[in-house]
């Protein structure tokens, strides 16, 4: 084991645009395989939710290309999470419809074990039904602490991040790459370094490095970097001739959209950096060591899920008088009030939400705003309704801007209309509005027990 | 005349980096990264960032304030808080999608 070492070329399947003089650097170095995630909870819950994804772009497609055919090239595996973003099996349908233009368009032929990331709601209930306890994963408001039948039922579709252990019973069959839905991302890079027996946290921790791709470099670019790992350290470089990883690139970046700075709670386990060695290997490659894996019982998976809240209707439109600039709070505050007589029986927050997103004052932060007074000469606002149906947020918003473009406020001049409008119509019906309802662990004794690995041909049998 | 005892200045002065993201769509993180180490250590032992600070300036309790972490090692600072019930990443209410924009409040702190 002493000169045994694992290189991985990393990159991303959303479409970031990862070909070019980089990649072919990078596959110049020889990697052992390539690892790719491409489905993140970043994008907000309506990507989970949707039932019509805006459909994969060209962009996937011809990312999607490079890694198939450098793999298949240099016969080596590829490692994938696809279905940008939410990993949902329709989106990640719609991936493996791609795979398969890809190969018919190549004349290539791939065996590819798929892994989808999506949960049946019979299955969470079943286990709640049997006394798992399904604990939040965040302490807010907004979640149960404990997840009961009732939220699982109100869920639209929920997803696990799938550890390690479905992908390394993938990599024992006979197929050319992995392609999961949504899955953790360091999972997906944890893999093939334990089948090999490679150190876990080392493991883990080149996953948590690798996975943004040239995020951790300088200057940023989504270009991919090059780990390898070896039994006592792992090194990072990117594969773009111009940048470098600097032990300060690297390290901002384990804190990146991360809660706790060293500590990452994983299947199985909790990846500790705390005493992690970050050395300046060469001018552009990073040498990590000392990263530690504290094992957890039992097993746990973060499971997501998303639920409807209503649809939102909005119209978008700018104010300029500098007199209702002044006094915009006490207006809009009329405004409330007008629409709450209309609506009434229906209850403000009850029945309906009304939202006004006054940018060039608050829209930002709210209340959180430390700015009092705004000095800007202009508003744009953003006047929106949430019902439970779209005829109810239609009526609320109509309401709303029917006050706000004709209604009096003190010491006005301007008596012809209010605000200006950005388009005609003026109100525009923006879907469904989801929120992530579950956020949960869900306790397992079999890690690859809720996912089924299929093997499937591309391209498909006409 | 101001001593120099008396002089303060405001964090973003003294900061590389100093940014909010989201940690999941839940929690609200924030980064301060230090170049000079002794920059660094004039924040962290003033005392000045503390939950009471934060939740001040955020409106939260302070059990929303997560945590403050300081990494002595990389020269860091980390501050997690809690997002409002109702304003989780892509919930109605929600105000930035992914959070980066929750920053300013920090940036005007005063240090001695």
């Amino acid at each position: 084991m002493n000169s045994k070492t694992l290189k991985i070329l990393s990159t991303a399947t959303y479409g970031f645009g990862i070909g070019g003089d980089a990649w072919e650097r990078g596959m110049g170095w020889s990697p052992d395989a390539i690892v790719a995630q491409g489905t993140t909870s970043d994008g907000g819950p309506a990507y989970l939710g949707t039932d019509n994804p805006s459909g994969a772009s060209m962009m996937i497609k011809e990312d999607l290309t490079t890694i198939l055919l450098s793999a298949k090239q240099k016969n080596i595996p590829f490692i994938l999470s696809c279905g940008s973003p939410a990993g949902s099996n329709v989106e990640l349908e719609r991936a493996l419809d791609i795979v398969n233009e890809i190969a018919q368009k190549n004349e290539i032929h791939l065996r590819v074990a798929v892994i989808p990331g999506e949960l049946e709601k019979d299955y969470v209930i079943d286990k709640i039904r049997s006394g798992t306890p399904i604990r939040r994963l965040a302490n807010n408001d907004a979640l149960l602490e404990f997840l009961s039948e009732e939220e699982v039922s109100r869920s639209k579709r929920i997803v696990a991040q799938m550890g390690p252990e479905p992908i390394m019973a993938a990599l024992d069959l006979d197929v050319d790459g992995v392609i999961t839905g949504r899955s953790l991302d360091v999972g997906l890079y944890m893999a093939l370094p334990l089948k090999m027996g490679f150190d876990k946290a080392l493991a883990a921790h080149m996953g948590k490095t690798s996975e943004c791709s040239s995020l951790i470099c300088e200057p940023q670019s989504y270009d991919p970097v090059f780990a390898t790992l070896a039994e006592d350290h792992f090194l990072v470089r990117p594969t773009n001739e111009s940048a470098r990883c600097t032990v300060n690139s690297v390290v901002s970046h384990n804190f990146y959209e991360r809660s706790d700075p060293v500590r990452e709670e994983n299947p199985g386990g909790i990846l500790d950096t705390s005493h992690a060695v970050y050395e300046q290997y060469d001018s552009e490659t990073v040498k990590i060591s000392g990263s530690q894996w504290i094992p957890v019982s039992p097993y746990t998976l973060k499971i997501e899920g998303v639920s409807h809240v209503g649809y939102r209707t909005i119209c978008v439109c700018g104010v300029r008088d500098p007199i209702l600039i002044n006094c915009i709070d006490g207006f809009l505050g009329e405004t409330r009030k007008a629409v709450e007589k209309r609506m009434s029986p229906l209850v403000a927050g009850r029945d309906y939400e009304l939202i006004f997103r006054v940018y060039g004052k608050d829209g930002v932060l709210g209340d959180v705003e430390p700015v009092i007074q705004t000095m800007s000469h202009e508003l744009g606002i953003i006047i929106e309704a949430v019902a439970a149906d779209e005829a109810r947020a239609d009526s609320v918003c109509q309401i709303a801007v029917d006050y706000m473009a004709h209604m009096g406020y003190p010491g006005r001049l301007a008596t012809a209309a209010n605000v200006a409008f950005a388009y005609s119509p003026r109100e525009h019906r923006l879907g469904s509005v989801y929120r992530y309802n579950i956020w949960h662990l869900l306790e397992l004794e079999d890690p690859c027990e809720p996912f089924n690995i299929q093997v499937r041909d591309f391209p498909k049998e006409q | 005349m101001k001593s120099s005892k008396d002089h303060k200045t405001k964090l973003h002065e003294l900061v590389t980096v100093l940014r909010s993201k989201n940690a999941g769509p839940f929690l609200t993180t924030f980064d301060l990264f230090f170049d000079d180490k002794k920059l660094y250590q004039r924040v962290k032992n003033s005392g000045v960032l503390s939950k009471a600070l934060i939740s001040r300036l955020y409106k939260l309790n302070e059990q929303e304030v997560e945590g403050i972490y300081f990494v002595d090692s990389v020269k860091g600072i980390k501050i997690t808080i809690a997002k409002p019930a109702n304003m989780t990443s892509g919930d109605s209410h929600c105000r930035d999608l992914f959070g980066a924009q929750q920053h300013p409040p920090l940036m005007d702190i005063e240090i001695p």
